[in-house]
């Protein structure tokens, strides 16, 4: 029977009152996290191009060492490390932060508290990075990987850290929703276990084996408790947001997440199998390891049954084509990190480049994709202005996924069978290394592609922050509160 | 500091960051962040009526021909 038209008339006027509330509050939410927002990600950007351009320099020194070798400065052993630390806490931290900025005030769906916080860690971030980056070309590096930087410029990280913890927190406390979403999860675990790991393993109490182990506990950490809690609370939000359809099972995230929790921050002491430790601590790293099947199982399978069926939208959304491959990159690099931790595979693996290869399948196909992926999402909802040129995107895509597949193919490979040679006593070291020279040009290409698919990203990005470029009205239309709530 | 103290620094740490996840475990119990209600509907939290469920938000690639009601506008 239906219902008088009286009474339908007050259902739609009640429906489109709330429609017209839900989206002023939503678009308030991302006005108020839009500058801090936009001063992370413009950040990370930066440190993007500097980092690559470290990256590209570095890896082409592999194949010519005499390139630019007459400086200290600009030596391999200095270049390489600043590399590392531009691209992670300079990019990924520092994107990564932009996106959790905007993420929490989505999730709490609360405008960001104490957002002066947020300014003055990003700054000091920015400085903490240029002080350790500056202080490593001078030659003044910790010397441990992960942990070049000397403890002043540790410090003022650390404390840009807290600050930006301590916003976040509040943010969280004050949030509107009952229910904390599976990507809230992970963030707040990044945002309580970080800066205690960062801390400790800043202290400088260790010394000889102690360090190593400390050294390689912290490492893996610090992937296990802030970059990939970036990339998977990205992925819980952007997959089933642009699809337009929830997580297939909520019952698998959350298990997902807490066996995460479980097992994950075991893993460091794999990196030291064959070391001066004792056995039972590196078993136990394996072990753990190998457990990391149950959350990363969880997580493949949602992603994957998320997306069954609505895969087509990939030819139509930026931000899904670079999550969704992010995704099955950590399905990926998570199996093959749990392999890698095994004795047997370690024989041949361990001192090659097969690892390097792994650990960039980790951080840039899987987190930096996401976070690419998070920025195209993000960036228009906040600037109020569409991405100008579509064509650009797809370059950067295709540049990206070719250079990281040329890349880790290349390592994989020339690393596996580096290793099978420094295995065979009857082969001269020398030509351990020779065996490598086109494999490791095969990873300059692929840093070469990935480096100009950044400066697109980097030229795009500036596009939408100054809004230039032509204003597109279609398919999407990104309004201003008071076009949305004007009759 | 040498292996075994550095050891037990690790440990310590480590049992206060599990200690850590071990609180939020247990306050997510106390505010029935596992019940069967939060469950079922946890997961459409980020959706709402106007980015709802059924509705794509993010279609750039889309040709303007191709248009539908499946448009966001926010």
């Amino acid at each position: 029977m239906s219902r008088p038209p009286a009474e339908r008339q007050v259902s739609r006027t009640i429906a489109a009152d709330q429609r017209l509330s839900d989206e002023l509050t939503r678009i308030g939410i991302d006005d108020s996290a839009a500058s801090p927002t936009v001063l992370f990600l413009a950040s990370g950007v930066a440190w993007l191009l500097i980092g690559s351009l470290m990256g590209l320099i570095a890896s082409v020194k592999l194949d010519l060492p005499d390139w630019l070798g007459g400086a200290g400065p600009i030596t391999f052993g200095r270049l390489r490390p600043v590399h590392l630390n531009a691209v992670t806490y300079g990019w990924i931290s520092l994107a990564g932060s932009g996106m959790i900025v905007w993420l929490m005030g989505r999730l709490c769906r609360t405008h960001i508290r104490w957002t002066a916080l947020l300014f003055l860690s990003a700054i000091l971030w920015n400085i903490g990075l240029f002080l350790g980056s500056a202080l490593v070309i001078l030659g003044y590096s910790g010397g441990m990987e992960w942990l070049e930087f000397p403890l002043p410029a540790a410090a003022v990280i650390a404390l840009a850290f807290i600050l930006f913890a301590l916003s976040m927190f509040r943010t969280f406390a004050a949030r509107q929703v009952e229910h904390v979403y599976v990507s809230l999860w992970y963030i707040l675990a990044s945002l309580t276990w970080f800066p205690l790991l960062y801390v400790i393993a800043n202290a400088g109490l260790y010394q000889g084996v102690g360090e190593a182990a400390m050294n390689w506990w912290y490492g893996h950490n610090a992937i296990t408790v802030w970059f990939t809690p970036i990339g998977l609370a990205g992925a819980y939000y952007f997959i089933p947001k642009v699809i337009g359809r929830p997580i297939y099972s909520y019952y698998l995230g959350l298990l997902g997440f807490w066996s995460f929790a479980l097992f994950y921050n075991w893993n460091g002491l794999h990196h030291l199998v064959g070391g001066p430790l004792p056995t039972w601590a590196i078993s136990v790293s394996i072990v753990a390891s190998l457990m990391m099947f149950v959350p990363v199982l969880a997580v493949a399978v949602n992603h994957h049954m998320t997306a069954l069926g609505h895969l087509s939208m990939i030819r139509y959304s930026p931000t899904l084509r670079f999550v969704v491959f992010g995704a099955m990159s950590y399905t990926a690099t998570s199996f093959q990190g749990s392999l890698e931790a095994t004795r047997s595979v370690q024989e041949v693996a361990h001192f090659t480049h097969y690892t390097v290869g792994h650990a960039h399948l980790g951080m840039y196909a899987f987190v930096t994709m996401v976070l690419f992926g998070a920025v195209y999402y993000i960036m228009p909802r906040i600037a109020k202005w569409e991405w100008p040129y579509p064509n650009l995107i797809k370059v950067h895509f295709w540049l990206s996924a070719a250079g990281i597949a040329i890349y880790f193919l290349s390592l994989t490979l020339g690393g596996w069978l580096q290793g099978l040679a420094m295995n065979t006593p009857s082969i001269p070291f020398i030509d351990t290394v020779n065996l490598t020279k086109p494999y490791l040009w095969g990873r300059a290409v692929g840093g070469t592609l990935m480096t100009i698919g950044h400066c697109v990203f980097a030229y795009h990005f500036l596009l939408v922050i100054h809004r230039a470029g032509p204003k597109r009205f279609a398919p999407v239309w990104f309004r201003k509160a008071e076009e949305v709530a004007a009759p | 500091m040498t292996l075994l103290p550095a050891l037990l620094v690790i440990v310590i740490v480590a049992i206060v960051g599990a200690s850590l996840a071990l609180a939020a475990f247990f306050w997510a119990l106390r505010t029935k962040q596992f019940s069967v209600k939060q469950l079922n509907e946890g997961a459409s939290v980020i959706f709402d009526s106007v980015e709802h469920v059924g509705k794509p938000t993010d279609q750039l690639f889309k040709k303007p021909g191709l248009q539908n009601d499946e448009q966001t506008s926010g």
